[in-house]
């Protein structure tokens, strides 16, 4: 078999990642390879959704990913350009409702709803925005301006 | 953690190949990994190769006549936004979206989690309550075992060196309902739950229960006491007494023996009421 | 079309798009990873500590108590807290020695290369196995004690023979961590004899002083800068990472970075440990009479004379109710767990829990109201407290009055078997040290100069530009906060005890008053300086005269960046009466701020689950500084006390070992569990702060368990003594098992 480097396309570039090691987490490669650290590492064990992104547009907790399982696949984080609309949704509706305070949570926020929003699109319901977020903690805000965040968002579904 | 060789084979064939490991090697299969990369970071396995079942075309949802056949790398939440197995297996949705979140839910999947067998499981209850059955592939042919004989205990199950759980198969659709108790409604490990069905075919109650040492079991008086239609309320307090004194229930960090004890009692009954009142339950 | 409105978090965009950078992100060339050695077990004498094997790894550095003589000056270092123990370790995890290698996993492998020799000790792990019942005379030679407090006034003992009712109760509560999601985090370097330490820090100062203390160097060669913090609530704001990290980076010539696991992070955290509660109290004529309060608290291996908790908390068991004759006493126990550490509001809502549980249980056990009763006995301004403070400017009264009103609505409105109570809490905005900063006033805007950083509270990034504003006038997107590290920035004591806004707010406005007397001088006009901006332009006007503030800086403040005007403030809390005092440190307040809550609880009578179902908070703020964060600070604090009285309970075992590190087993509220929280804030009351603000990082936590339990009692009438307020504590109340 010859060898060929791991590829991924993260956040519409293509990466070529020569080395990984087969253990790599999805999480520590953002991190530490590719030296993108808006996704956070918190608890490590898929209890906190601090380190959520999308893979293939769902979304996935990067710390019990192994990166090279996901050659080929398509990688969405925090760091997504304005190219990216239901991200851009998303930060706007935050930014709008002041949906943050330290902000180490809101990466996996972010993608959890930019996941579920680019699945369902305006058919969306509320339930199911809530539902996306069932995996994430914050310990700051209490959920309230996130929850007005997510109210910005269902009600300004087109 | 120690570093192991990883593995993604496309054909069966190269992944019972891939499981054969020579000397001290030892091969632990990936499947949504949510629950053996935690054992990793821990050392509670420290194997020299993992073999990812990702490209297996095991991604399936079948269905034959009353029968599911769920391949044992669906992930868990394309099983719960399946509206036919909803209408079919409500206890089995109930039970899927009981395990951790979405994000964890778009990864786990419903082989791994039998497998991995934890003694808090929330799906093997439900399948013990469904009579579901796994079918193995292996080196030395295919077997078709069910579940409660596959899991033995806690985090042991009835599987060949090289064998893989290729799908997990449920005969009927059955009425049934999935509840716990838990510390943290959202996103938490089950203290205790009930798992219930009826068998349109026999006329016959199944009542498994988590929360218990080793593993999920089915109880088998419990089940007879409600008979073989909707109990009356006199046959449903009797069956969730006994339930309360015959499961092996424990005590550990979550509950206490007699809590659980106490609040399986509530949980079976509710069970009972959901369904019963479902349009589906046969009058 | 309407125009977007100003963003309510500063730091929004740079957080929403991934570009903030925690302690856990830092990162330069050539950076060894830094881990530490635990000891396994939670009491032991070392025999001895190995490092041959791990420093025989390609690119392992390793350091323990051997090398500390080579690697730090021949100062003399904190002897009481030495980094790593050399007789005997005291709690599980604590570090015995550290390593740091050029890969996570290097390091991983090179600390289980380090053979640790440890001769088991009995571990002492629960503080009710040593005193099972409140401590005699023993207690005074015991090796467990780390502090004891005691006050009185009268006579307890008379009252209690004539009172018509004497009350007697035991409480309990648990362990509760912070869990900042960011774990602690750090890098260092050390050049030149300069220490530098990137840290996701509350006290960049605090810190400093500890690190030159623990390691024996001047504090002028320590520098502290701050990162984003990935929250706080009081467990970051001590050393814990640093002085390793920095240890690590002398011996390697390297830059070091360590960060925790979360499991470590639990195991290795300061926090507050459990407590027992004993409370008695005597009622005659509907009055009460007396009081006799008794605490036990675990404070785990924290220094004998350095405890802070049992005095400080223990003002939260008398407070906020008028009692003429008292008795309160305490002991801080030593147990083999982690020394005690501040958690959002230390003990106090804890400590309301209690007051406010037995307080209700005493007025339904004389037949009386329990809010009327709690009511005719709460302290208003001009009341003197048990330690003999007189009550400054209190809104609890207002707030406890408003709070019923919702109640009463909420009762009428409430389904069958739902249940609604009302708790109060009170607290006092703290000063610290005191702490300073700089205003630099520019062309275009106001810089404020200083030393913290945000933790997400919002106190550093928009309490301080409302003051800036507020004070000097000038429109609030002109002004910006500029973080600066130790070695520039001016002193300040931390972002923790609801102070921020509190201390630096009046800074700011000292600063700011000289500083538009020095313009008023300069534009020569009468009466009050005021800014518009025009363009990048900052015109400042008095009278009729109106300049831009270009032209009214001297040539020398242009080339220096602008006019510099520092201000200060080292507030003094008042004092409380020693003759009181019979044993240890009480501590005074500096104003007082009140708050009253209410939940609307569901609760299962079959299991004992409770649902918060609605829930309201009515705080005593002074003024209002900032409202997008004043009312966040209410809702976060609402979410976290309501982990405190539900879910949350870290749990030792009679080894010592934490049994649920991690956030699987720990569980603090996720969405599903937090209510929509209505928040009041009722001005007028004023407190220590600028413009007579107080203090809102704790008080948002402080009442919710007394408030949850109450409604619980109310609901099915499980009268519950301990927290958390689990489904299975509740079934036992209930008497279902």
């Amino acid at each position: 078999m010859t060898y060929r480097p791991t590829r991924l396309e993260v956040n519409g570039r293509s990466v070529e990642l020569p080395g990984l090691p087969d253990d790599e987490r999805l999480l520590d490669t953002l991190r530490w390879r590719l030296g993108m650290k808006g996704t956070k590492e918190g608890c490590r064990t898929g209890a906190c959704g601090a380190c959520t992104v999308l893979v293939g547009g769902e979304s996935t907790l990067s710390c019990l990913t192994l990166t090279k399982e996901l050659d080929g696949r398509a990688v969405t984080t925090i760091e997504v350009g304005p190219e990216d609309a239901v991200v851009s949704r998303v930060r706007s509706a935050f930014s709008a409702a002041g949906a943050l305070q330290c902000g180490y949570c809101t990466p996996g926020f972010v993608m959890s709803l930019a996941g579920r929003l680019r699945e369902r699109g305006a058919a969306a319901s509320r339930e199911e925005l809530l539902e996306a977020l069932g995996g994430n903690l914050c310990r700051c805000t209490g959920y309230a301006s996130i929850l007005r965040a997510l109210d910005q968002l269902h009600r300004g579904a087109p | 953690m120690v570093p192991f060789e990883l593995v993604v084979p496309r054909t069966v064939e190269e992944a019972m190949a891939a499981l054969r490991t020579t000397g001290s090697g030892s091969a632990s299969v990936l499947a949504g990994g949510t629950d053996l990369l935690n054992d990793l970071d821990d050392q509670r396995l420290s194997p020299t190769r993992v073999v990812s079942l990702r490209r297996l075309p095991w991604r399936t949802l079948d269905w034959t006549g009353p029968q599911l056949t769920v391949g044992s790398t669906l992930p868990l939440r394309a099983l719960e936004q399946d509206p036919e197995v909803a209408r079919r297996f409500p206890g089995l949705v109930q039970a899927v979206r009981a395990v951790g979140s979405v994000a964890l839910r778009h990864q786990a999947t419903l082989g791994g989690n039998v497998v991995r067998s934890a003694p808090a499981s929330d799906l093997v209850p439900v399948l013990l309550s469904l009579d579901a059955e796994v079918d193995l592939v292996g080196p030395k042919g295919d077997r078709r075992v069910p579940v409660d004989r596959f899991v033995r205990s806690s985090r042991r199950v009835d599987l060949a060196p090289g064998e893989l759980v290729r799908s997990v198969r449920l005969p009927e659709a059955r009425p049934s309902s999935y509840l716990w108790q838990r510390v943290r409604p959202a996103n938490d490990i089950s203290q205790v739950a009930v798992a219930l069905a009826f068998s349109p075919a026999g006329r016959t109650w199944r009542v498994a229960v988590g929360g218990v040492s080793p593993r999920p079991v089915l109880l088998a008086e419990p089940a007879r006491l409600l008979g073989s239609g909707a109990p009356d309320p006199a046959a449903v307090r009797e069956a969730a007494r006994r339930a309360g004194e015959e499961a092996p229930f424990k005590t550990d960090r979550r509950a206490s023996e007699e809590y659980r004890r106490r609040v399986v009692r509530a949980l079976l009954a509710r069970a009972v009421a959901s369904v019963v009142d479902a349009p589906e339950f046969p009058r | 079309m309407t125009t977007p409105a100003a963003p309510i978090r500063p730091d929004g965009e740079v957080k929403l798009h991934g570009a903030a950078l925690y302690g856990t992100d830092l990162d330069v060339p050539g950076m060894l990873w830094g881990a530490l050695v635990p000891s396994p077990v939670a009491h032991g004498t070392i025999r001895s500590v190995d490092l041959s094997s791990a420093r025989a790894l390609p690119g392992v550095v390793a350091v323990g108590p051997d090398d500390l003589d080579r690697l730090l000056p021949p100062g003399p270092r904190d002897e009481e807290r030495p980094l790593f123990p050399r007789g005997e370790v005291v709690y599980h995890q604590q570090p015995v020695a550290a390593v740091a290698a050029p890969t996570a996993a290097e390091a991983v492998r090179a600390a289980a290369r380090v053979r640790v020799l440890i001769d088991p000790l009995p571990v002492v792990s629960d503080l009710e196995s040593i005193f099972p019942d409140w401590p005699g005379p023993e207690a005074a030679t015991s090796p467990h004690v780390a502090a004891h407090v005691h006050a009185r006034h009268g006579d307890v003992d008379a009252e209690f023979r004539r009172a018509d009712r004497l009350v007697r109760e035991v409480y309990r509560t648990a362990s509760v961590h912070q869990v900042a999601l960011e774990p602690h985090a750090c890098l260092a370097e050390v050049t030149d004899g300069r220490w530098f330490v990137r840290s996701s820090t509350q006290t960049p100062f605090g810190i400093r002083e500890d690190l030159a203390a623990l390691l024996g160097i001047p504090e002028s060669s320590v520098v502290v800068e701050g990162t984003w913090v990935g929250g706080g609530f009081g467990g970051k704001g001590a050393p814990l990472l640093e002085p390793y990290a920095l240890l690590l980076a002398r011996a390697s010539a390297r830059p070091v970075r360590i960060a925790l696991g979360y499991r470590d992070e639990f195991r290795l955290a300061r926090t507050t440990l459990p407590t027992v509660v004993r409370m008695e109290t005597a009622v005659t004529g509907g009055r009460i009479r007396a009081r006799r309060v008794r605490l036990l608290l675990d404070v785990g291996t924290s220094l004998p004379g350095r405890d802070f908790a049992t005095g400080y908390s223990i003002g939260f068991l008398l407070g906020p109710y008028a009692t003429a004759t008292f008795d309160i006493e305490g002991y801080a126990v030593r147990t083999n767990k982690p020394p005690f550490g501040p958690h959002r509001a230390p003990l106090a809502p804890q400590c309301a829990f209690v007051v406010e549980s037995h307080l209700d249980h005493v007025a339904r056990e004389v037949g009386e109201d329990p809010e009327e009763f709690r009511a005719r006995h709460l302290w208003t301004e001009g009341d003197t407290t048990p330690l003999g403070q007189t009550v400054g400017p209190f809104g609890l009264g207002a707030a406890f009055a408003r709070a019923r009103r919702t109640a009463e609505r909420w009762r009428r409105e409430a389904p069958p078997g739902h249940g609604v109570g009302v708790g109060v809490g009170f607290w006092s905005t703290s000063t610290g040290a005191g702490g300073e900063v700089r205003l630099r006033l520019t062309p275009s805007g106001v810089v404020v100069e200083q030393g913290e950083r945000e933790i997400g509270s919002g106190s550093v990034l928009a309490g301080l530009p409302a003051v800036a504003a507020r004070s000097l006038g000038p429109p609030r997107e002109r002004v910006r906060v500029e973080y600066l590290d130790t070695s520039t920035a001016p002193f300040d004591s931390g972002v923790y005890g609801s102070r921020t806004v509190g201390a630096l707010g009046r800074a700011i406005d000292e600063a700011a008053v000289d500083l538009r007397a020095r313009l008023g001088e300069r534009l020569g006009g009468a009466g009050p300086v005021t800014f518009r901006a025009v363009g990048d332009r900052l015109l400042a006007r008095t009278g009729g005269r109106e300049l831009s503030v270009a032209e009214l800086l001297t040539p020398e403040e242009r080339a220096a960046g602008g006019l510099v005007v520092g201000g200060r403030h080292f507030g003094r809390p008042g004092a409380v009466d020693e003759r009181r005092v019979v044993d240890g440190t009480f501590y005074a307040y500096r104003d007082f701020t009140g708050t009253a809550h209410v939940a609307e609880v569901s609760v299962d009578r079959e299991t004992g689950s409770v649902r918060v179902e609605r829930y309201a908070a009515f705080h005593d703020v002074g003024v209002v500084v900032d409202p997008a964060s004043a009312r966040a600070q209410v809702e976060g604090g609402v979410a976290m006390g309501l982990g405190t009285a539900l879910t949350e309970e870290a749990i030792w075992s009679d080894d010592g070992e934490l049994e649920n590190a991690g956030l699987k087993d720990y569980r603090i509220p996720t969405l599903g569990e937090v209510p929509p929280v209505e928040v009041e804030f009722l001005e007028g009351y004023l407190g220590a702060g600028p413009y007579g603000a107080k203090g809102l990082g704790e008080p948002p936590m402080i009442p919710v368990p007394a408030a949850v339990a109450l409604a619980v009692r109310e609901a099915c009438g499980a009268h519950a003594t301990e927290l958390p307020l689990s489904a299975e504590r509740v079934a036992r109340a209930l008497k279902l098992l």
